[in-house]
């Protein structure tokens, strides 16, 4: 698992710099694809649970900088979807390719839910306007999720090459 | 030489005769008497002869090709690469073009409100949550930026100043949720408060008295009103006008004047002093 954060850190600033500084210089309908949440939830479903939450925790964390939001929220946000979306894999079956895609379009939902909720708790208005607005980016992540999980697979073995015994 | 042999006499006559000719003919056509009689027969030999001459050209190109066809190439690529310098040279002539546009625009807008110091500084980043709406500037508190100061591009306002670094800052844009702009209209003069996080970029403008005949294409700028924003800035246009007589106050939607989406540059507007309302929450007595 250590391993795992330490490649998190640099990884999940530097998707935050181009989420802040690039992305959006190439929006679809005025939205960017969450990076930074589509690779944690990658991550999860290729590691597991606990190493999913820490990147998904990282990843909030070091959005939150670049946002005039209070901070933690979207790490918040983000480690409530990693855990949904993980418990709901125990009871789906494994080995399919649409199942990242169906469970960020979920994940996303979550995390969109629970982030307008703690950023109106925390005295940040949020409208039902703003959530309406925000649907189009889940099938935005959905869409982009099957290459974002395909880098994080290539990079998975690069960290833990699979041992074979001949 | 034996002229009483018969043949051989005929033959140096023959060569007499035709020498003569020869003469006789160079003589003629020395002093342009035969023009006319050879013409007929230079010309279809002048046409057999551009004929030829074009074959050979073309065999003689055909097998001096590899060596033409080489010279072509270095020509080619050349070219190419004088094109390719005068496609960029052009596209850096259009960014200076356009950056001295903005420019323009900005100075233009500088010099109609003189009476406010500005720090002009570039949009670097743009907030990362999808539903909070802020910019990222390249100027902090160490070129003389503080928190709450308005923010302005060169065709309207853009929002204030939320948080600082030493050599950034975050501006809440207008377009925000949570961000809220006293204005006034330009023609009927009816104030009312304008918020963000309408679809689309809108603002609402809430809280207008039912007294106003509201007109759509009006101009809405800030008020001044709650001492947050100087007077005066152009925040945009009326797009629709909601007015329904049951209510006690009327809405307008309002389309900003600026383009978020495309925002460069930017002022701060450093030298206006936001009013300090909480001597009304907190009166000195307290």
């Amino acid at each position: 698992m250590r391993t795992g954060i330490y490649v998190a850190v640099p990884v999940m600033l530097l998707l935050a710099v181009l989420q802040t500084a690039v992305l959006p210089r190439f929006s679809i309908l005025g939205l960017v694809p969450q990076l930074s949440f589509l690779v944690a939830l990658s991550w999860a479903l290729l590691r597991g649970l606990e190493e999913g939450l820490a990147w998904a925790f990282i990843a909030g964390f070091s959005l939150d900088l670049f946002s005039i939001g209070p901070l933690g929220t979207t790490a918040i946000a983000y480690m409530t979807a990693v855990f949904v979306v993980m418990m709901l894999m125990r009871v789906l079956p494994e080995n399919r390719f649409f199942i990242p895609v169906v469970m960020t379009a979920l994940g996303s939902a979550v995390a969109l839910f629970v982030y307008l909720l703690f950023v109106r708790l925390l005295g940040f208005a949020s409208s039902l306007e703003t959530a309406v607005s925000l649907a189009p980016l889940i099938i935005l992540n959905a869409g982009f999720m099957l290459p974002v999980y395909w880098l994080i697979y290539s990079l998975d073995r690069l960290i833990h090459p699979r041992r074979v015994e001949l | 030489m034996n002229l009483n042999d018969a043949p051989q006499r005929i033959r140096w006559i023959t060569v007499a005769i035709l020498i003569g000719i020869a003469v006789l003919i160079s003589i003629l056509d020395a002093t342009g008497n035969l023009d006319a009689a050879f013409g007929i027969l230079r010309d279809p030999l002048t046409a057999v002869l551009h004929v030829t001459s074009s074959g050979a050209d073309t065999v003689a190109g055909a097998l001096a090709g590899p060596r033409d066809l080489e010279t072509a190439r270095t020509e080619i690529a050349q070219l190419q690469a004088q094109v390719d310098d005068l496609e960029r040279e052009n596209e850096e002539l259009r960014e200076i073009q356009g950056e001295y546009q903005l420019l323009l625009d900005l100075f233009n807008r500088a010099r109609q409100t003189p009476e406010y110091t500005r720090q002009t500084a570039s949009v670097i980043g743009r907030d990362t949550s999808p539903a909070i709406r802020s910019i990222i500037i390249d100027k902090g508190s160490e070129d003389g930026v503080r928190v709450g100061m308005p923010v302005e591009s060169a065709r309207g306002l853009v929002g204030r100043v939320f948080r600082t670094t030493g050599h950034s800052a975050q501006v809440a844009l207008i377009t925000d949720n949570a961000s809220a702009v006293p204005a006034r209209l330009g023609n009927s003069r009816a104030t009312g408060l304008l918020r963000g996080g309408e679809l689309g970029g809108a603002l609402l403008m809430d809280w207008i008295d039912l007294k106003y005949q509201v007109e759509v294409g009006e101009v809405a700028l800030t008020s001044g009103l709650g001492g947050e924003f100087p007077q005066g800035i152009v925040i945009g246009r009326v797009t629709e006008v909601n007015r329904s007589e049951v209510e006690l106050s009327q809405r307008a939607l309002v389309q900003p004047a600026t383009d978020f989406d495309s925002l460069e540059i930017v002022f701060v507007i450093t030298d206006f002093q936001p009013l300090d309302v909480d001597i009304f929450t907190n009166p000195p007595g307290n």
